[in-house]
Protein backbone atom coordinates (compact mmCIF):
# COMPACT_ATOMS: atom_id res chain seq x y z
CA UNK A 1 0.00 0.00 0.00
CA UNK A 2 1.10 3.42 -0.96
CA UNK A 3 -0.23 6.39 1.02
CA UNK A 4 -0.17 9.42 -0.77
CA UNK A 5 -0.43 11.85 1.69
CA UNK A 6 1.64 13.86 3.68
CA UNK A 7 2.60 12.10 7.16
CA UNK A 8 1.04 15.04 9.65
CA UNK A 9 -2.37 15.15 7.73
CA UNK A 10 -2.42 11.31 9.19
CA UNK A 11 -1.79 12.93 12.45
CA UNK A 12 1.97 11.72 12.62
CA UNK A 13 4.97 13.29 13.36
CA UNK A 14 8.63 12.16 12.57
CA UNK A 15 11.09 12.72 15.24
CA UNK A 16 13.31 15.10 13.88
CA UNK A 17 16.66 13.59 15.64
CA UNK A 18 15.59 9.80 15.55
CA UNK A 19 13.07 9.29 13.23
CA UNK A 20 10.62 7.95 15.04
CA UNK A 21 6.64 8.40 13.69
CA UNK A 22 4.30 9.01 16.94
CA UNK A 23 0.65 8.81 16.67
CA UNK A 24 0.72 13.19 17.74
CA UNK A 25 -2.29 12.25 19.62
CA UNK A 26 -2.81 13.29 22.98
CA UNK A 27 -0.37 16.35 22.18
CA UNK A 28 2.70 14.21 23.28
CA UNK A 29 6.04 16.62 23.79
CA UNK A 30 8.84 14.76 23.54
CA UNK A 31 9.79 11.34 21.30
CA UNK A 32 9.24 8.12 23.35
CA UNK A 33 12.45 6.80 21.69
CA UNK A 34 15.05 9.73 21.78
CA UNK A 35 13.31 12.16 24.26
CA UNK A 36 13.71 15.08 21.73
CA UNK A 37 11.50 17.43 21.49
CA UNK A 38 8.54 16.77 19.17
CA UNK A 39 7.93 18.77 16.57
CA UNK A 40 6.08 18.36 12.80
CA UNK A 41 7.80 21.11 11.17
CA UNK A 42 10.82 22.89 12.49
CA UNK A 43 9.72 25.72 14.82
CA UNK A 44 9.71 29.12 13.35
CA UNK A 45 11.16 27.88 10.78
CA UNK A 46 11.03 30.91 7.89
CA UNK A 47 11.18 33.27 10.68
CA UNK A 48 14.60 32.12 12.05
CA UNK A 49 15.63 31.17 8.27
CA UNK A 50 14.98 35.12 7.69
CA UNK A 51 16.63 36.84 9.85
CA UNK A 52 19.52 34.54 9.68
CA UNK A 53 19.89 35.31 5.96
CA UNK A 54 19.67 38.94 6.81
CA UNK A 55 22.38 38.64 8.88
CA UNK A 56 24.92 37.23 6.43
CA UNK A 57 23.72 39.42 4.01
CA UNK A 58 24.22 41.92 5.64
CA UNK A 59 28.07 40.69 6.76
CA UNK A 60 28.51 39.57 2.65
CA UNK A 61 29.32 43.66 2.09
CA UNK A 62 32.34 43.99 4.42
CA UNK A 63 33.61 40.43 3.29
CA UNK A 64 33.63 41.70 -0.33
CA UNK A 65 35.13 44.91 0.34
CA UNK A 66 38.06 44.68 3.21
CA UNK A 67 41.09 43.03 2.06
CA UNK A 68 41.21 39.45 3.47
CA UNK A 69 45.03 39.20 3.60
CA UNK A 70 47.70 40.77 3.29
CA UNK A 71 50.99 39.97 1.86
CA UNK A 72 53.95 41.84 3.24
CA UNK A 73 57.26 41.81 1.42
CA UNK A 74 60.42 43.64 2.67
CA UNK A 75 58.23 46.48 4.35
CA UNK A 76 55.88 46.67 1.44
CA UNK A 77 52.08 45.40 2.49
CA UNK A 78 50.13 44.13 -0.32
CA UNK A 79 46.77 44.05 0.10
CA UNK A 80 44.13 41.94 -1.48
CA UNK A 81 40.37 41.28 -1.61
CA UNK A 82 38.99 37.81 -2.31
CA UNK A 83 38.06 39.12 -5.52
CA UNK A 84 41.69 40.75 -6.03
CA UNK A 85 43.10 37.47 -5.01
CA UNK A 86 41.07 35.37 -7.46
CA UNK A 87 42.35 38.14 -9.86
CA UNK A 88 45.90 37.74 -9.57
CA UNK A 89 45.75 33.93 -9.32
CA UNK A 90 44.51 34.20 -12.74
CA UNK A 91 46.81 36.73 -14.16
CA UNK A 92 49.81 34.85 -12.52
CA UNK A 93 48.51 31.67 -14.96
CA UNK A 94 47.05 29.75 -12.22
CA UNK A 95 43.69 29.06 -14.38
CA UNK A 96 42.40 26.34 -12.31
CA UNK A 97 43.07 27.00 -9.18
CA UNK A 98 41.56 30.98 -9.85
CA UNK A 99 38.65 29.10 -11.03
CA UNK A 100 38.52 27.02 -7.89
CA UNK A 101 38.37 30.16 -5.58
CA UNK A 102 36.02 32.10 -7.69
CA UNK A 103 33.60 29.09 -7.21
CA UNK A 104 34.00 28.59 -3.60
CA UNK A 105 34.49 31.99 -2.17
CA UNK A 106 32.31 34.17 -4.75
CA UNK A 107 30.07 31.52 -6.81
CA UNK A 108 28.75 29.79 -4.10
CA UNK A 109 27.88 32.42 -1.54
CA UNK A 110 25.99 34.36 -3.46
CA UNK A 111 24.10 31.34 -5.19
CA UNK A 112 23.03 30.63 -1.79
CA UNK A 113 21.93 33.80 -0.60
CA UNK A 114 20.27 33.89 -3.57
CA UNK A 115 18.72 30.56 -3.29
CA UNK A 116 17.51 30.44 0.32
CA UNK A 117 15.65 33.98 -0.41
CA UNK A 118 14.22 32.79 -3.44
CA UNK A 119 12.99 29.27 -1.35
CA UNK A 120 11.65 31.63 1.46
CA UNK A 121 9.65 33.79 -1.06
CA UNK A 122 8.37 30.85 -2.46
CA UNK A 123 6.87 29.30 0.76
CA UNK A 124 5.95 32.55 1.83
CA UNK A 125 3.69 33.63 -0.95
CA UNK A 126 2.68 30.09 -1.39
CA UNK A 127 3.50 29.81 -4.82
CA UNK A 128 2.61 26.78 -6.80
CA UNK A 129 5.58 25.19 -7.73
CA UNK A 130 7.29 22.09 -8.67
CA UNK A 131 8.62 20.97 -5.05
CA UNK A 132 10.51 18.48 -6.23
CA UNK A 133 12.78 20.63 -8.12
CA UNK A 134 12.49 22.92 -5.31
CA UNK A 135 13.55 20.19 -2.94
CA UNK A 136 16.95 19.39 -5.35
CA UNK A 137 17.57 23.14 -5.12
CA UNK A 138 17.38 22.84 -1.39
CA UNK A 139 19.36 20.06 -1.79
CA UNK A 140 22.51 21.68 -3.50
CA UNK A 141 22.05 24.62 -1.01
CA UNK A 142 22.59 23.05 2.07
CA UNK A 143 25.50 20.22 0.13
CA UNK A 144 27.47 23.38 -0.98
CA UNK A 145 28.00 25.31 1.34
CA UNK A 146 30.59 24.20 3.31
CA UNK A 147 32.94 23.87 0.70
CA UNK A 148 33.24 27.95 0.69
CA UNK A 149 35.04 27.51 4.15
CA UNK A 150 37.71 26.95 1.50
CA UNK A 151 39.26 30.24 1.76
CA UNK A 152 39.59 30.84 5.28
CA UNK A 153 41.25 27.13 5.88
CA UNK A 154 43.70 28.79 2.78
CA UNK A 155 44.48 31.65 5.04
CA UNK A 156 44.97 29.53 8.54
CA UNK A 157 47.65 27.27 6.24
CA UNK A 158 48.82 30.65 4.29
CA UNK A 159 49.78 32.80 7.37
CA UNK A 160 51.15 29.31 9.12
CA UNK A 161 53.56 28.95 6.60
CA UNK A 162 54.60 32.27 5.64
CA UNK A 163 55.87 34.02 8.37
CA UNK A 164 59.76 34.70 7.92
CA UNK A 165 61.90 37.86 8.51
CA UNK A 166 61.05 40.00 5.50
CA UNK A 167 58.18 38.19 4.16
CA UNK A 168 54.80 37.58 6.03
CA UNK A 169 51.19 36.75 5.30
CA UNK A 170 48.44 38.22 7.67
CA UNK A 171 44.70 37.89 7.84
CA UNK A 172 42.47 40.78 6.92
CA UNK A 173 39.29 41.82 8.50
CA UNK A 174 37.11 40.44 5.49
CA UNK A 175 38.39 36.77 6.79
CA UNK A 176 35.92 37.68 9.88
CA UNK A 177 32.86 38.60 7.96
CA UNK A 178 33.44 36.09 5.47
CA UNK A 179 33.38 33.13 8.06
CA UNK A 180 30.09 34.86 9.32
CA UNK A 181 28.48 34.78 5.96
CA UNK A 182 29.60 31.15 5.24
CA UNK A 183 27.88 29.97 8.96
CA UNK A 184 25.15 31.80 9.21
CA UNK A 185 24.12 30.70 5.38
CA UNK A 186 24.73 27.22 6.73
CA UNK A 187 22.79 27.69 9.53
CA UNK A 188 20.11 29.40 7.56
CA UNK A 189 19.97 26.25 5.26
CA UNK A 190 19.80 23.83 8.63
CA UNK A 191 16.41 26.12 9.70
CA UNK A 192 14.36 26.07 6.35
CA UNK A 193 12.01 23.37 6.52
CA UNK A 194 11.89 22.08 2.77
CA UNK A 195 8.42 20.15 4.00
CA UNK A 196 7.18 23.44 3.58
CA UNK A 197 7.37 23.46 0.20
CA UNK A 198 5.35 20.46 0.17
CA UNK A 199 2.48 21.65 2.60
CA UNK A 200 1.63 24.47 -0.05
CA UNK A 201 1.09 22.01 -3.05
CA UNK A 202 -2.40 20.77 -3.61
CA UNK A 203 -1.98 16.96 -3.56
CA UNK B 1 -2.13 0.96 12.08
CA UNK B 2 1.65 -0.21 13.73
CA UNK B 3 3.66 2.78 13.18
CA UNK B 4 6.66 1.21 13.37
CA UNK B 5 6.33 -0.62 9.55
CA UNK B 6 5.30 3.30 8.50
CA UNK B 7 8.51 5.78 7.59
CA UNK B 8 7.86 9.63 7.39
CA UNK B 9 10.01 11.47 4.51
CA UNK B 10 12.45 13.85 6.78
CA UNK B 11 12.55 15.86 3.02
CA UNK B 12 8.67 16.00 1.88
CA UNK B 13 6.98 14.15 5.01
CA UNK B 14 5.17 11.58 2.44
CA UNK B 15 3.99 8.84 4.82
CA UNK B 16 4.93 5.74 3.26
CA UNK B 17 4.29 1.99 4.14
CA UNK B 18 7.63 -0.41 3.39
CA UNK B 19 8.42 -3.69 3.62
CA UNK B 20 11.63 -4.30 5.20
CA UNK B 21 14.32 -4.03 2.29
CA UNK B 22 16.70 -7.09 1.79
CA UNK B 23 20.76 -6.50 2.60
CA UNK B 24 22.22 -4.77 -0.34
CA UNK B 25 18.56 -2.86 -1.56
CA UNK B 26 17.86 0.80 -1.09
CA UNK B 27 14.51 2.26 -0.12
CA UNK B 28 14.00 5.58 -1.96
CA UNK B 29 11.13 8.07 -1.23
CA UNK B 30 8.56 7.66 -4.20
CA UNK B 31 7.84 11.39 -4.22
CA UNK B 32 10.91 13.51 -3.46
CA UNK B 33 13.61 10.76 -4.04
CA UNK B 34 15.62 11.04 -0.98
CA UNK B 35 17.35 7.81 0.32
CA UNK B 36 15.64 6.24 3.36
CA UNK B 37 17.22 2.97 3.92
CA UNK B 38 20.11 0.99 2.90
CA UNK B 39 20.74 -1.73 4.93
CA UNK B 40 24.30 -3.17 4.56
CA UNK B 41 25.95 -6.02 5.99
CA UNK B 42 27.61 -6.30 9.53
CA UNK B 43 26.72 -2.24 9.85
CA UNK B 44 28.01 -1.84 13.15
CA UNK B 45 31.27 -4.52 13.25
CA UNK B 46 32.25 -2.25 10.13
CA UNK B 47 31.36 1.13 11.65
CA UNK B 48 33.23 -0.05 14.59
CA UNK B 49 36.09 -0.78 12.59
CA UNK B 50 36.33 2.45 10.77
CA UNK B 51 35.67 4.26 13.84
CA UNK B 52 38.45 2.92 15.13
CA UNK B 53 40.78 2.85 12.91
CA UNK B 54 39.77 6.60 12.13
CA UNK B 55 40.56 7.76 16.27
CA UNK B 56 44.15 5.95 15.66
CA UNK B 57 44.67 8.16 12.14
CA UNK B 58 43.76 11.46 13.90
CA UNK B 59 46.90 11.54 16.19
CA UNK B 60 49.28 11.74 13.50
CA UNK B 61 46.75 13.92 10.78
CA UNK B 62 46.92 16.35 13.64
CA UNK B 63 50.48 15.75 15.43
CA UNK B 64 52.76 15.13 12.16
CA UNK B 65 53.64 18.15 9.77
CA UNK B 66 51.39 18.20 7.04
CA UNK B 67 53.34 20.49 4.80
CA UNK B 68 56.65 22.70 5.18
CA UNK B 69 58.09 25.53 3.06
CA UNK B 70 61.63 27.03 3.50
CA UNK B 71 62.65 30.45 2.28
CA UNK B 72 66.05 32.22 2.99
CA UNK B 73 67.78 29.27 4.51
CA UNK B 74 64.35 28.85 7.06
CA UNK B 75 61.72 26.21 6.85
CA UNK B 76 58.42 26.78 8.62
CA UNK B 77 56.08 23.54 8.61
CA UNK B 78 52.37 23.84 9.18
CA UNK B 79 50.17 21.40 11.28
CA UNK B 80 46.36 22.18 11.52
CA UNK B 81 47.30 23.40 14.87
CA UNK B 82 49.86 25.63 14.76
CA UNK B 83 47.52 27.48 11.87
CA UNK B 84 44.71 27.71 14.57
CA UNK B 85 47.38 29.92 16.73
CA UNK B 86 48.77 31.77 14.01
CA UNK B 87 45.52 32.80 13.40
CA UNK B 88 44.80 33.92 17.49
CA UNK B 89 45.49 37.43 17.71
CA UNK B 90 43.96 40.15 18.83
CA UNK B 91 41.20 40.83 16.24
CA UNK B 92 41.37 37.46 14.14
CA UNK B 93 39.79 34.84 17.31
CA UNK B 94 37.07 34.37 15.91
CA UNK B 95 37.95 32.78 12.84
CA UNK B 96 40.53 30.82 14.83
CA UNK B 97 37.72 29.23 16.79
CA UNK B 98 35.81 28.41 13.92
CA UNK B 99 39.32 26.46 12.03
CA UNK B 100 39.55 24.60 15.43
CA UNK B 101 36.14 23.41 15.63
CA UNK B 102 35.26 22.28 12.41
CA UNK B 103 38.47 20.80 11.38
CA UNK B 104 39.62 19.52 14.86
CA UNK B 105 37.01 19.45 17.08
CA UNK B 106 34.15 18.18 15.39
CA UNK B 107 35.78 15.50 13.28
CA UNK B 108 37.58 14.30 16.74
CA UNK B 109 34.10 14.48 18.38
CA UNK B 110 32.83 12.48 15.55
CA UNK B 111 34.83 10.03 15.20
CA UNK B 112 34.73 9.59 19.23
CA UNK B 113 30.82 9.52 19.79
CA UNK B 114 31.02 7.01 16.38
CA UNK B 115 33.57 4.60 18.08
CA UNK B 116 31.86 5.26 21.62
CA UNK B 117 28.27 4.36 19.73
CA UNK B 118 29.45 1.29 17.51
CA UNK B 119 31.38 0.29 20.63
CA UNK B 120 28.52 -0.02 22.69
CA UNK B 121 26.27 -1.88 20.31
CA UNK B 122 28.70 -4.55 18.94
CA UNK B 123 29.37 -5.60 22.35
CA UNK B 124 25.91 -5.07 23.41
CA UNK B 125 26.28 -2.63 26.29
CA UNK B 126 23.21 -0.59 27.44
CA UNK B 127 24.33 2.86 28.39
CA UNK B 128 22.05 5.67 29.40
CA UNK B 129 23.85 8.52 27.23
CA UNK B 130 23.62 5.89 23.87
CA UNK B 131 20.73 8.28 22.98
CA UNK B 132 22.98 11.40 23.61
CA UNK B 133 25.61 10.13 21.80
CA UNK B 134 23.85 9.93 18.13
CA UNK B 135 21.51 12.90 18.67
CA UNK B 136 24.75 15.01 19.04
CA UNK B 137 26.97 12.70 16.23
CA UNK B 138 22.98 13.76 13.74
CA UNK B 139 24.32 17.46 13.98
CA UNK B 140 27.91 17.12 13.45
CA UNK B 141 28.05 15.57 10.21
CA UNK B 142 27.81 18.94 8.44
CA UNK B 143 30.51 20.99 10.22
CA UNK B 144 32.95 18.24 9.67
CA UNK B 145 35.06 19.33 6.82
CA UNK B 146 38.05 17.64 6.50
CA UNK B 147 37.58 17.51 2.91
CA UNK B 148 37.25 21.47 2.68
CA UNK B 149 40.44 21.62 4.20
CA UNK B 150 42.61 18.95 2.21
CA UNK B 151 41.05 21.30 -1.02
CA UNK B 152 42.67 24.65 0.83
CA UNK B 153 45.88 22.74 1.14
CA UNK B 154 46.19 22.23 -2.17
CA UNK B 155 45.22 25.40 -3.49
CA UNK B 156 47.72 26.32 -0.29
CA UNK B 157 50.59 24.63 -2.12
CA UNK B 158 49.99 25.75 -5.43
CA UNK B 159 50.15 29.45 -4.67
CA UNK B 160 53.20 28.40 -2.79
CA UNK B 161 54.79 26.63 -5.15
CA UNK B 162 55.94 29.40 -7.06
CA UNK B 163 57.49 31.13 -4.24
CA UNK B 164 59.61 28.05 -2.91
CA UNK B 165 59.94 24.36 -2.92
CA UNK B 166 57.47 22.48 -0.32
CA UNK B 167 58.08 19.18 1.89
CA UNK B 168 54.93 17.17 2.41
CA UNK B 169 55.18 15.57 5.66
CA UNK B 170 53.84 12.07 7.11
CA UNK B 171 51.10 14.10 7.96
CA UNK B 172 49.50 14.73 5.24
CA UNK B 173 49.17 11.20 4.40
CA UNK B 174 47.55 10.17 7.63
CA UNK B 175 45.05 13.52 6.73
CA UNK B 176 44.02 11.87 3.35
CA UNK B 177 43.48 8.37 5.13
CA UNK B 178 41.40 9.99 8.11
CA UNK B 179 39.34 11.59 5.07
CA UNK B 180 39.01 8.94 3.27
CA UNK B 181 38.17 6.76 6.57
CA UNK B 182 35.91 9.56 7.66
CA UNK B 183 33.78 10.10 4.36
CA UNK B 184 33.43 5.94 4.53
CA UNK B 185 31.85 6.27 8.15
CA UNK B 186 29.07 8.99 6.67
CA UNK B 187 28.20 6.26 3.75
CA UNK B 188 28.60 3.23 6.21
CA UNK B 189 26.36 4.51 8.76
CA UNK B 190 22.80 3.11 9.44
CA UNK B 191 21.27 5.75 11.63
CA UNK B 192 17.66 3.83 11.06
CA UNK B 193 19.47 0.26 12.30
CA UNK B 194 21.50 1.96 14.82
CA UNK B 195 18.07 3.75 16.25
CA UNK B 196 16.68 0.05 16.48
CA UNK B 197 19.24 -1.37 18.05
CA UNK B 198 19.74 1.27 20.76
CA UNK B 199 15.63 1.03 21.64
CA UNK B 200 16.38 -2.69 21.99
CA UNK B 201 19.24 -2.46 24.22
CA UNK B 202 17.37 0.09 26.36
CA UNK B 203 14.50 -2.31 26.64
CA UNK B 204 16.46 -5.40 27.43
CA UNK B 205 18.30 -3.63 30.37
CA UNK B 206 14.84 -2.04 31.85
CA UNK B 207 13.45 -5.67 31.66
CA UNK B 208 17.27 -7.07 33.24
CA UNK B 209 16.37 -4.47 36.42
ZN1 LIG C 1 10.24 12.39 0.28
Amino acid sequence: MQTKTNALKQGFIRCHNCGYLTKALHQLLACPRCDSHLHARRPQSLERTTALLLSSLFMYIPANIFPIMTVNQFGTGDTHTIAGGIIELIDTGMIPIGLLVFVASILVPSLKLLGIGLLLICVHFRWKINPRRWTSLYRIIAFIGRWSMLDIFMISILVDLVHFNGVQIIAGPAAIAFSAVVILTMFAAENFDPRLLWDNQPS
Amino acid sequence: MNSTSYVACPECDLLINYAQPKVGEKIHCPRCDVLLLKPSKQTIERTFALSFAGFILFFPANFLPLVSISLFGNANSDIIMSGVLALFTKTMWPVAIVVFLTSIVFPFAQISLSLLISGHLYFNQPNRYLICWMRWIHHLNEWVMLEVYMLSIIVACVKLMAISPLKFGWGLYAFVALIFITTLLISNRDNHLFWQRIEQLCKDNNHAN
